[in-house]
């Protein structure tokens, strides 16, 4: 098995090598033999797939026949391990994980280099750039993170087992949601970098890109949320986002990459921004290589992060050559990138673009320097200093409360320019809401005096419902417009509205999401938490609720042995729900895991939605009673909530818009203009 | 397997088929589309009440003239390649 999977390896080092160079000389050197040579380096991109595909089904097939002279399925499996982690197990260690990212990569390409007519040369280039970044992956899987390196002596019986932290169902899936995103990004990347190289003429790579980068955001969120809820479910501290290094490395190309979804509708209607854009999503890419270099290399300490191994150095070259690649093309072709347009007011659409950019970098830069800190300080005074929680928020609280404010009056703004009228008629309504709801937020007991974190949690409520009523007026004035225009009723016309328009109207209930997410996160301060030895019908007060310990026990299966409480909750004197926090010993790797049990109520007071979140600490030797940790989240599962929102948006974003109802209108433009749902 | 990787990707029977090559023309036509599309979102906008009359006239004037200016170019593109042809 391990001689056809590293064969296979090979054979796609060599293809990818065909691919980028047979693919660059048809580019460089145009002749009548170009083009075939061309298709033959495109067709070579294409068996790519088919060959890491193989190799990572034979990896696969290993961790379910426990072929254990396969060191890497000796590492991260075992007989006992559940069929869905052996799965798991392709991306759970660190050479599977870069044969996942190669695979995913030959993936992406596959698609493209099938789409090659949509415009032959651009994609040729983009083709060319792809082949590159999959020959430095396939060089690092050939020579220096070998996945099917074989075990010396003799064959042990057993295999280590996977992590037992990543033992969770979500961990099946998170890693592939965030492998989508990091690679997915290649893809802008490559098209922005063949435009810049080649002087693509307009922005129509931009276009031919939007659905990609799009659906790579969309994966990166789902991957960075679902590794959030996963340190929710199962770290077992009451928390689901640590500023821990390895979650910072995937926010920040998701951060930019986000920037860089609003900055590029700058290009595509005005031909502004044009070298800001390609910085980001040069920067994106970057990132989301950085960020595999931060998990792989042992520079950083993390619970997420891979051991320390000697890959790193390949990283920092490969960072090293892009930077170079796209610092010289960006000096020699910069007069391509001039702007058409120049910015003609503050308040404007295109200001709103600009500041959100703004926060979005300055946000990212922050992270960047946070988790970069530790190595800088030892650097400059020999000694380790980490930055935590409070560094961060310092910095980051502030601007995504800047940004909520930039994302409920960006959309309101006209292009060009927005005169004082015109703000008047759009924000005085959603003012006078965002206003009545922290008045609300006061008489109910919110005193931001107190404390600066319920200021944070004032202002997210009333900037929340500021986002929430633009997105509702927005869909309600087209919807008028439309229904003036078709005779239908008010809700059929905003649906299609939003069938006019789906990037716009899609784009509105994504930031319908980004606000509930962030009353999540900013809702920390109504958080409740309580520890006790329980004894067999020993009490807990936490809020509304009583906790009794009913029983406590242990047991016993090939994979673990657990030992668990069984606790009832109470809530006015009646029984709600029974919860069992648990602890469980994993044989194969010899480690002990936290199991914290949520139970998530729905209606029962004002919060709508909380989270009573239950830890089994573990038990006191003296007493040989469970020692149980509780905690009253109510504002957590907003998060999750606000993340399918997003989700749900991005994908009615990505539909195609149904084609404007044309109507002859007297114009000074010699072709009829057509009536339809603005961008 | 290397034998059916090396046929597919290097026996190329017949003519290729290969999309269009991008030419200024085309380019135009993909402005053309962008500012037509930015025409109708302002007035879309108008007609929603997101914009004063005045501002409303200001900004499309100045996207009919960028409009006139494209079409003009297309015109004098599509004579010179029917003079050629």
């Amino acid at each position: 098995m391990s001689q056809l999977g590293s064969y296979a390896l090979l054979l796609a080092l060599a293809l990818s090598a065909y691919s980028f160079i047979g693919g660059l000389a048809a580019l460089v050197w145009p002749g009548a033999q170009s083009e075939r040579l061309g298709e033959t380096a495109r067709r070579a991109g294409i068996a790519v797939f088919a060959v890491v595909f193989l190799a990572a089904l034979v990896l696969v097939a290993a961790a379910f026949a426990d072929d254990f002279s396969i060191a890497y399925i000796f590492h991260h499996s075992n007989r006992d391990l559940p069929a869905p982690y052996k799965f798991a197990t392709l991306w759970s260690g660190q050479e599977g994980s870069l044969l996942f990212w190669s695979l995913l990569l030959s993936s992406y390409g596959l698609i493209l280099r099938l789409r090659h007519r949509t415009d032959t040369r651009l994609f040729a280039y983009a083709s060319v750039i792809i082949a590159a970044v999959q020959v430095f992956f396939l060089l690092l899987l050939n020579f220096a993170a070998h996945p099917f390196a074989v075990m010396q002596g003799s064959l042990p019986p057993d295999g280590n087992g996977l992590n037992p932290l990543l033992q969770y169902p979500e961990m099946v899936i998170h890693p592939p949601m965030l492998y989508l995103g990091y690679v997915g990004f290649t893809i802008p990347f490559a098209f922005a970098l063949g435009a810049l190289i080649m002087k693509y003429p307009g922005e129509k790579w931009i276009h031919i890109t939007r659905r990609w980068t799009m659906v790579t955001w969309m994966f990166l969120t789902c991957g960075i949320f679902l590794g959030a809820h996963w340190a929710y479910s199962v770290l077992g501290w009451g928390g689901y986002w640590g500023w821990d290094p390895v979650e910072n490395a995937s926010f920040m190309p998701w951060l930019t990459g986000t920037a860089f979804l609003h900055s590029v509708m700058m290009q595509e209607k005005r031909g502004m921004l044009k070298v800001w854009n390609m910085w980001l999503i040069f920067a994106t890419f970057g990132l989301s290589i950085f960020g595999t270099f931060l998990t792989r290399s042992g520079v950083v300490s993390s619970v997420h992060a891979f051991a320390q191994s000697s890959i790193g150095d390949w990283f920092v070259g490969f960072l090293l050559v892009i930077l170079a690649v796209c610092l010289y093309f960006y000096i020699v072709n910069r007069h391509h990138l001039r702007s058409e347009h120049r910015l003609e007011s503050l308040v404007s659409r295109e200001s709103s673009f600009l500041f959100n950019n703004l926060l979005f970098v300055l946000f990212c830069f922050t992270v960047l320097w946070g988790t970069l800190f530790p190595i800088l300080s030892e650097w400059v005074q020999g000694k380790k200093v980490t930055v935590g929680p409070p560094f961060y928020n310092k910095v980051t609280i502030p601007v995504t409360l800047l940004l909520l404010l930039l994302t409920a009056t960006g959309p309101l703004l006209a292009w060009r320019k927005t005169s004082l009228e015109s703000l008047k008629r759009n924000f005085l309504w959603p003012f006078l809401g965002a206003i009545a709801v922290g008045v609300a937020m006061l008489v109910f007991g919110v005193r931001p005096w107190t404390d600066i974190s319920y200021f944070y949690a004032l202002m997210a409520g009333m900037l929340a419902t500021l986002v929430a009523l633009t997105v509702i007026s927005e869909f309600v004035r087209g919807g008028r417009v439309i229904a003036r225009h078709t005779g239908q009723s008010l809700l059929p016309s905003m649906l299609h509205l939003w069938h006019r328009n789906t990037r716009r109207y899609g784009g509105y209930i994504v930031h319908f999401g980004v606000a509930i997410v962030v009353i999540g996160i900013l809702g920390t301060p109504f958080n409740q938490e309580a520890e006790k030895e329980m004894g067999y019908g020993d009490k807990v007060s936490l809020g509304p609720y009583t906790l009794v310990c009913r029983s406590y026990t242990q047991e016993d299966n090939p994979n673990y042995g657990n030992e668990w409480a069984i606790i009832d909750v109470f809530r006015g004197g009646k029984q709600i729900t029974t919860m069992y926090p648990e602890r469980r010993f994993y044989k194969a790797s010899q480690q002990t895991q936290t199991v914290p049990r949520i139970h998530a109520t729905v209606r029962e007071d004002l919060f709508l939605v909380k989270d009573l979140y239950l830890v089994y600490e573990g038990i006191n030797p003296d007493t040989g009673r469970p020692i149980i940790k509780a905690h009253l989240n109510p504002m957590v599962p907003w998060i999750w909530i606000g993340v399918l929102v997003m989700i749900f948006g991005t994908i009615t974003a990505l539909f195609a818009n149904a084609a404007p109802v044309r109507v002859t209108v007297p114009a000074r433009v010699p072709e009829p203009a057509t009536v339809g749902a603005g961008d | 397997m290397t034998s059916l990787v090396l046929l597919y990707v290097f026996y190329l029977p017949g003519k290729l088929r290969l999309g269009p090559e991008k030419t200024r023309l085309s380019f135009l036509q993909e402005r053309k589309e962008t500012v037509y599309e930015n025409l109708r979102d302002l007035n879309f906008d108008f007609r929603a009440g997101k914009l004063p009359e005045a501002d409303f006239k200001t900004m499309e004037r100045s996207l009919e003239d960028e409009a006139a200016g494209i079409l003009a170019e297309i015109a004098s593109l599509e004579r010179f390649e029917e003079q050629r042809s």
